[in-house]
């Protein structure tokens, strides 16, 4: 109980956001290199269609040479800015860089996005990355207070999201939403369903209640993992180094939870498999009662509190 | 057996397993379609299925021990979380909108704001034109070498004239002066309202500057007699324009007072409620400055007539004016 209350009291996760329904969802912070990445793919992409727009009113002979640098900086100027803002709109936060890399703009409250939220964040961007990004490139000693100032801009655009957990810029405060890798669903075999209770294994394999209070969550759910991958195919040098850690690994459990029958090499996995069943069994009995196993010290860190 | 056999987290998944996997075709539909497109079932269904999935994902992360359980409905409940709730506006609705009613009501509510801005420009204005007036050495100081285009206290009337009032511009280089202002003015709008955060004091100072400018500039061509034409030059895009730089600075202003006078809300808070209208400022102001770009690089060369310049730039002007106090009201 005092552990649990004093776990509400930290701060929520940074990858966790709440939506209307109340169950707090886990979705991943999108870092700065994979947003610098969608940025440039957008850059490219809105510079491609200025481009074709610009060789268009040249063709056409729409214009003099005079006035072509003008005039191709006003197509970008007029492309870029409502195309992030209707891409976002259009496709729920994704702009086509966005997309690329899987990432994605969320509300900051768990509500919808709004359209005033995606301006916001996308008006706020010629501010913040275009103009640090013009002045990088027209950067002269000519006119050094101007380039120092170009330069601590272009520092404080850089570092805004480094210092704070969301990885917001300064749009992205103001329009109240982040930015986060879009989770994939991918929905496995069920361990337990594979090799039920009732199966060879378990029948040949039985543990005692005392033999399965040593490992909490953590452990079983490594323990997952590891069969999980030896399932896969794999090649045979992988597949020696594999056998070695399993025959490892069951030692490891046998001598911890005492368990003194021999285990013979070809039934390794099934001993595990058994093992595994029995274990997360007991665990999740546990929790039903409310005895929480995180990990294997998870009886010492009740003394604790 | 069987059933029987299967532990109590297996067999909740069991249960579900086939519900999970018609909301993850769902959302992949909803996801390439967009929800619009979607049938009324589907549409149903989506919601539904998401909130079983929420209320299912609550239950796995008390009961269930399987790791690849509880990935899989984090990630599937996220994804149909996204796709629920995702914006239901169309761009079309949203554009009319803004115009109709919601940017100039945003202009109505800041008035304030926008008369601050208003009078940076102005005393920035008369500031430029009395200094001009004391030394005409000031011009020199105010004025971007590469703006002024050759014009300053030491050019003759004949050539000031000749720029004002001019038949072919592409020979004198004008056509590539309109696309160099509007760039500046453009910068110098998205300067006053990005920096405006930092306590106002940079959008303030840039409107004042470059009122400075227009007044110096005034100044020059009133010292030589060319007052009443510089004013049609200057008017046929410069009422749109400078009005445009005055709402931007509005705009700013009103973030940074935000920061300076949060009142009853954190600063953070306060500066988010005020960008919903400094973000609609912004906005009218990039309108403006493209209809003020066209002008500047349209009408001016065809209309060469003093009174038809200063009808058409004022004209202009009080249509925006008409624009912001009538539109979006309602009926009431």
């Amino acid at each position: 109980m005092i552990k649990r209350r004093r776990k509400s009291r930290k701060r929520p996760d940074a990858g966790e956001i709440m939506p209307p329904e109340g169950v707090p969802l886990k979705l991943r912070i999108a870092g700065v290199g994979v947003r610098i990445g969608a940025q440039i793919a957008d850059v490219l992409i809105t510079f491609g269609g200025a481009l074709a727009i610009f060789f268009l009113i040249i063709a056409l002979g729409a214009t003099n040479p005079r006035n072509t640098v003008a005039i191709g900086a006003l197509l970008f100027f007029l492309i870029r800015i409502p195309y992030y803002v209707v891409s976002e709109l259009i496709w729920n936060g994704q702009t086509l860089g966005k997309r690329l890399m899987k990432i994605k703009v969320v509300s900051h409250d768990g509500g919808p996005l709004t359209t005033h939220a995606l301006v916001l964040r996308n008006l706020m961007k010629e501010a913040e990355v275009f103009l640090p990004a013009t002045l990088i490139l027209t950067l002269d000693d000519e006119a050094p207070v101007e380039s120092l100032l170009g330069l601590a801009w272009i520092a404080m655009a850089l570092l805004i999201p480094l210092l704070n957990r969301y990885r917001m810029r300064l749009g992205d405060m103001l329009a109240g939403t982040h930015v986060i890798h879009l989770p994939v669903p991918i929905l496995l075999k069920d361990l337990a369903v594979e090799a039920p209770v009732g199966s060879d294994g378990a029948r040949r394999f039985s543990f005692l209640p005392h033999q399965l209070d040593h490992y909490g969550a953590f452990e079983l759910q490594t323990l997952e993992g590891l069969l999980r991958a030896g399932g896969r195919n794999q090649s045979p040098s992988d597949y020696t180094n594999q056998k070695a850690t399993v025959a490892a690994i069951v030692e490891k459990v046998r001598r911890k939870i005492g368990y003194s029958d021999p285990v013979s090499p070809p039934d390794h996995r099934e001993f595990l498999q058994a093992f595994y069943n029995a274990q997360r069994r007991h665990l999740e009995q546990r929790q039903l009662f409310g005895d929480r196993r995180e990990d294997k010290f998870f009886a010492t860190s009740d003394e604790d509190e | 057996m069987g059933g029987g056999n299967i532990m109590r987290s297996a067999r909740f998944r069991t249960e579900r397993e086939a519900d999970w996997k018609r909301l993850e075709a769902l959302v992949a539909e909803a996801e390439t379609s967009g929800i619009q497109a979607m049938s009324f079932a589907s549409a149903r269904d989506l919601s539904a299925l998401y909130r079983q999935a929420t209320t299912a994902l609550a239950i796995a992360r008390e009961i269930s021990l399987d790791k690849a359980l509880l990935d899989y409905l984090e990630a599937l409940t996220a994804r149909a979380y996204l796709s629920v709730y995702a914006p239901q506006e169309r761009v079309g609705g949203v554009l009319r909108r803004f115009f109709a009613a919601s940017g100039p009501q945003a202009i109505r509510r800041s008035w304030p704001f926008v008369l601050v801005g208003l009078s940076c420009l102005g005393l920035g204005a008369l500031t430029g034109y009395l200094l001009y007036q004391e030394n005409a050495a000031w011009y020199h100081v105010f004025m971007p070498s590469e703006l002024a285009g050759n014009r300053g206290p030491d050019s003759t009337t004949e050539s000031l004239r000749s720029v004002l009032y001019n038949e072919d511009p592409d020979k004198s280089g004008l056509g590539a002066f309109a696309t160099f202002l509007f760039s500046h003015n453009t910068r110098i709008a998205i300067f006053t309202f990005g920096l405006g955060v930092f306590l106002c004091v940079p959008a303030v100072l840039l409107t004042f500057y470059n009122g400075l400018i227009v007044g110096a500039f005034f100044a020059l061509h009133v010292d030589r007699g060319l007052g009443i034409d510089l004013a049609g030059w200057l008017s046929i895009h410069g009422v749109t324009e400078l009005s445009a730089i005055c709402i931007a600075c509005a705009g700013g202003v009103q973030l940074g007072s935000a920061i300076l006078f949060p009142g009853q809300r954190t600063r953070m808070d306060a500066l988010r409620h005020a960008g919903r209208d400094a973000a609609k400022l912004a906005i009218v102001a990039a309108c403006m400055l493209l209809v003020a770009a066209f002008l500047e690089g349209f009408a001016r060369q065809l209309v060469q007539d003093l009174g038809a310049r200063l009808a058409l730039g004022w004209g202009v002007g009080l249509a925006w004016l008409a624009w912001f106090v009538l539109a979006g009201r309602s009926a009431r």
